[in-house]
């Protein structure tokens, strides 16, 4: 039996958790293949025009999966991780859309309802879907997840050491140390944006490489401890109501806050709901804390030229900064 | 302290709510170009359009004076609820002195909750609360009844504009009312005031109706959805809305054992297509495609801010309901510079295209125009 993972959206954080779980039941397990500008054209086909970039990449993966031809394709329904926060509306009617967009597909998705206390979403209750589709006994899919929930553990702990999200799934990491570049004048940059922008090398164009090829250390919302994330957001009157933008705004402030940041990006695919929210705040804080913002809007069009003069000016500025400020070379 | 409101129709009920508390309202403009203009300035460009809309119309209210602005919370996943925390810090940026209170729901914070109730309710005691809160109720409900009665007639009105001057007239007469008797004569006269508008009489089965559904600023507020009923009534059509400010109360704020469940199982019905509530009014409008088309309506007008979440979900989904009922739906994104003119031939289109589909089905599949 063949199970088709879409290489989108939460795939990026949660692929430990569903992919063993699915090796574990003793299915044959299939991603789709990298984001390309071929299958984007496909998926945009399917796509109503509005909704924002990461969707219509997401329908173009399910219909790589349904080429490739596999039995399901799993879709899951994330409706919580976190007590009194939700998803965005897009992620709570996800397989109602593809669906709708797979007619001839529909009873070969599979769509648990996620809905759990933590970030570790392997309690037995949020994939009783699954079980249901697929004949499996609860003694069985427990073990499963006892075994996902290890692997992501794991998972998260690389992260938690500095790993980036691809180096992990490349499995650059055994005997490594992450990235960092300790001499005084070196920039760091703190990079907000959503696994499926960051680590979708077609939509964030591999940005972390051009940094890091600059010499600048760059950390993202994943290798922080949630700890960080909610230190600098006391001040705020009410959370966001979707869990993994509270994280990037969590991630901003702490940014802003923690003096060994010099500036900060925010990759945001065009149509973002919360993320229209969360730029219009961090730009109002910024400003308040004179540390630079920039925002990286990309689209299905974007081209890869002007992100590198951008990463290039950004790194330049920031650097020029530094230098005046340690007083080393006076600019 | 002057207080002032986001502008939604029937802006009348708030008015009341609060000049019983004994406040100073500012009644914020109706909304227009130069509204959206400012708020599309100082709004972050992917925000919803609603968002944009209302923050224009506060920077117009406190211009006029407005010290304090009262408006709903929420806890998502809509944006909506988000808007009050969003306002008041691109407000404030901007340096206008203003408190906005916004009232969400009674837990989790509910001394937060009681605190600002009490801003609201301005020292009444709560006999006075609840003395106020059911006029206002009874209000709201009055003036529905009576749209959903005008939404009708202007269809078949003999002089154009007649049933929108008599309206005129008795939101005017509403603007004192302090008991429910009053609510009550004043609707008994409205009811009188429009048997004195002559119509067209016109046959049961050639009577033409349209359900405006969507996102609920777009479809109470009229002056940013191009007037969308007033439109469909000139061109003889009956409108009814998914979205009305009494079922809204009922639905939100009267708790469910004593509510008219009619809500509660229109939203059940959407359940078929979306499995969950996803914010907004998705599943309930969803809903309110199969309840329009149960009770014989001829098409579906969708009304979509840009940029809004829950109704992109919808739109996703339109198209598999259009094939299932048979129902033609037009879905119209509306953002700051949706014009009418564009818009009035596709409603008009639409129009042509419903009157033909139920001649064809009257004279049992044969079309008069050849």
């Amino acid at each position: 039996m063949k199970i088709g993972i879409p290489r989108a959206l939460v795939y990026y954080y949660y692929y430990p958790i569903w992919v063993s779980m699915f090796e574990e039941l003793g299915a044959e397990v299939v991603i789709s293949d990298e984001t390309s500008k071929n299958m984007i054209n496909e998926g945009i086909k399917l796509t109503v025009q509005e909704i924002c970039v990461p969707i219509k990449i997401f329908n173009s993966h399910v219909l790589n999966l349904i080429e490739k031809g596999v039995d399901y394709v799993f879709i899951p329904r994330l409706v919580s991780i976190k007590k009194y926060e939700t998803f965005c509306p897009k992620f709570l009617g996800l397989p109602d859309m593809a669906k709708n967009v797979f007619k001839d597909f529909e009873d070969r998705i599979i769509s648990p309802k996620i809905s759990s206390s933590t970030d570790n979403i392997t309690n037995l209750s949020s994939y009783k879907e699954v079980m249901k589709k697929l004949n499996i006994p609860s003694g069985k899919m427990k073990s499963a997840l006892k075994v996902a929930s290890k692997k992501f553990e794991e998972f998260r702990n690389l992260s938690l050491k500095g790993f980036t999200i691809s180096e992990i799934l490349e499995g650059k990491t055994s005997g490594k140390k992450p990235f960092k570049n300790t001499a005084p004048d070196t920039v760091n940059i703190g990079l907000l944006g959503y696994v499926y922008n960051v680590y979708d090398n077609f939509i964030s164009m591999d940005i972390i490489s051009k940094f890091r090829s600059l010499g600048v250390n760059v950390v993202t919302f994943d290798m922080l401890s949630e700890k960080e994330i909610y230190k600098h957001m006391g001040h705020l009157n009410k959370h966001l109501f979707w869990t993994f933008s509270n994280k990037i705004l969590g991630a901003g402030m702490y940014f802003l806050n923690e003096d060994q940041f010099d500036g900060i990006i925010h990759i945001t695919a065009f149509g973002c709901g919360p993320d229209s929210y969360i730029g219009k705040m961090m730009e109002l804080d910024s400003d308040k804390k004179h540390k630079p913002f920039l925002t990286i809007r990309v689209d299905e069009h974007t081209g890869e030229s002007h992100l590198v003069t951008r990463v290039e000016a950004f790194t330049d500025m920031l650097k020029r900064k530094k230098m005046s400020q340690v007083g080393r070379v006076s600019v | 302290m002057k207080i002032s409101f986001p502008h939604m129709s029937p802006v009348i009920v708030y008015k009341r709510l609060l000049e019983m508390f004994g406040h100073e309202v500012v009644v914020p403009p109706t909304p227009t170009q130069k509204t959206f203009d400012l708020g599309v300035k100082h709004s972050p460009e992917f925000a919803c359009f609603p968002l944009k809309v209302i923050l224009g119309s506060y920077i117009e209210a406190i211009e006029m004076g407005a010290q304090m602005i009262m408006t709903s919370g929420g806890h998502g996943p809509c944006r909506a609820g988000y808007y009050g925390e969003l306002h008041s810090r691109i407000l404030k940026n901007l340096g206008y002195d203003v408190e906005i209170v916004i009232i969400d729901a009674i837990f989790p914070k509910f001394n937060d909750f009681i605190k600002k109730a009490r801003k609201i309710t301005n020292g009444a005691s709560i006999f006075k609360v609840a003395k106020v809160f059911k006029v206002v109720y009874n209000l709201s409900k009055a003036i529905d009844r009576i749209e959903k009665r005008i939404e009708k007639m202007r269809a078949y009105e003999v002089n154009e504009g007649d049933c929108d001057k008599v309206w005129d007239k008795i939101l005017k007469k509403f603007d004192k009312v302090n008991t429910i008797a009053e609510v009550e004569a004043i609707e008994k006269e409205a009811y009188g005031m429009l048997d004195n508008v002559p119509v067209v009489k016109v046959e049961e089965d050639s009577k033409i109706r349209v359900g405006v559904i969507g996102e609920i600023y777009v479809v109470m507020e009229s002056s940013v959805n191009m007037e969308i009923e007033k439109t469909l009534g000139k061109l003889g059509v009956e409108t009814e809305r998914s979205q009305y400010l009494s079922d809204w109360i009922e639905h939100n704020i009267i708790p469910k054992f004593m509510r008219d469940k009619k809500i509660d199982n229109i939203i059940d019905e959407g359940k078929e297509f979306i499995e969950i509530e996803i914010g907004g009014h998705a599943v309930e409008n969803v809903g309110y495609i199969k309840h329009f088309k149960e009770r014989g309506f001829d098409g579906i007008i969708h009304l979509m801010p840009f940029g809004c979440l829950p109704e992109l979900v919808n739109q996703s989904i339109v198209p598999t309901i259009i094939e299932k009922f048979d129902l033609p739906v037009l879905t119209i994104p509306i953002d700051e510079q949706t014009g009418k003119a564009n818009n009035q031939t596709r409603i008009e289109a639409f129009v042509d295209l419903i009157k033909g589909k139920k001649e064809l089905r009257l004279n049992n599949g044969k079309s008069k125009i050849s």
